[in-house]
């Protein structure tokens, strides 16, 4: 298990590798914009990690207050914590690209807003399960994160429902999108080694916390030996 | 800032967020199997 496990950890960083050398010398250079469009293919993979993340702790949510599974919540807050920390990615590469192109580094658009919202729910998911107190954390962390998940299909529609200042839909946006196939190429590379990446965190992630468990489940056996004695 | 100096920084941002989250994740790993450890002996 251990073996396989390193196996996809190298398998990772090399696909990794040659999706980056991809999206930076394969693809080609996007008309308008110049070099700064290759932050798409960082950009968008980082997002589409984030969305399963999120959805990932929906369904553990679920799957915690149906049957009340410690692993259940640990897969949970595992994927609650690597979700953000792709979410900060979009939000810190979204302004690195809107600066040059739009000539600003942020705007209140539809997506934008919705997109530090969701951040906002998952990093205040992240904060009562750090410093809430009482017995009925994971049950409270449940039910904000399956409540708070109602954003994720907002973020994902909000360039289709509102026509603001984000990029209307490159992929799946109706007959005028789409990408240069040589883009395409590069960006599924990417979006592959991401989710990858985003495979390998939470299952680190979630190992971590099954041990988290444990040392808190031998302190309790510890305390009550002590107490009998 | 221009294209490419924003490309650079884009994708340096990735990597070092990355890299720090990998970093916190080992450091915790390492204190909570000492944690285990101890516990274990002192058991």
């Amino acid at each position: 298990m251990k073996s396989l496990s390193i196996a996809f950890i190298v398998f990772t960083l090399a696909l990794l590798g040659f999706s980056t050398y991809q999206g930076l010398f394969v693809a080609p250079t996007e008309q308008t914009m110049g070099d700064v469009q290759r932050i798409f293919y960082y950009h968008v993979p980082s997002a589409w990690v984030a969305g399963v993340c999120f959805f990932v702790n929906f369904l553990a949510s679920i799957a915690y207050l149906w049957k009340r599974s410690l692993n259940a919540d640990a897969l949970a807050a595992a994927s609650a914590e690597v979700g953000v920390v792709f979410c900060t990615i979009v939000l810190i590469t979204g302004p690195i690209w809107a600066r040059p192109v739009w000539g600003i580094w942020w705007t209140w658009d539809a997506r934008l807003t919705t997109t530090l919202v969701l951040w906002l729910i998952y990093v205040s998911y992240l904060m009562l399960r750090r410093f809430a107190a009482g017995g009925q954390t994971q049950v409270l962390a449940a039910a904000l994160g399956i409540f708070g998940f109602v954003d994720v299909p907002i973020v994902y529609m909000s360039i289709r429902w509102f026509r603001t200042q984000h990029p209307s839909p490159v992929m799946g946006g109706g007959e005028n999108s789409g990408l240069d196939p040589t883009m395409l190429h590069a960006f599924m590379w990417n979006l592959l080694a991401f989710t990858c990446v985003g495979i390998v965190l939470v299952a680190t992630r979630y190992r971590l916390q099954q041990l988290e468990n444990a040392v808190e489940a031998e302190h309790a056996q510890l305390a009550l030996e002590g107490r009998a004695r | 800032m221009s294209g490419f100096v924003a490309l650079r920084a884009a994708y340096a941002v990735t990597w070092v967020i990355a890299l720090l989250y990998v970093r916190y994740l080992v450091v915790r790993y390492r204190a909570v199997s000492k944690e285990m450890k101890d516990l274990k002996r002192s058991a």
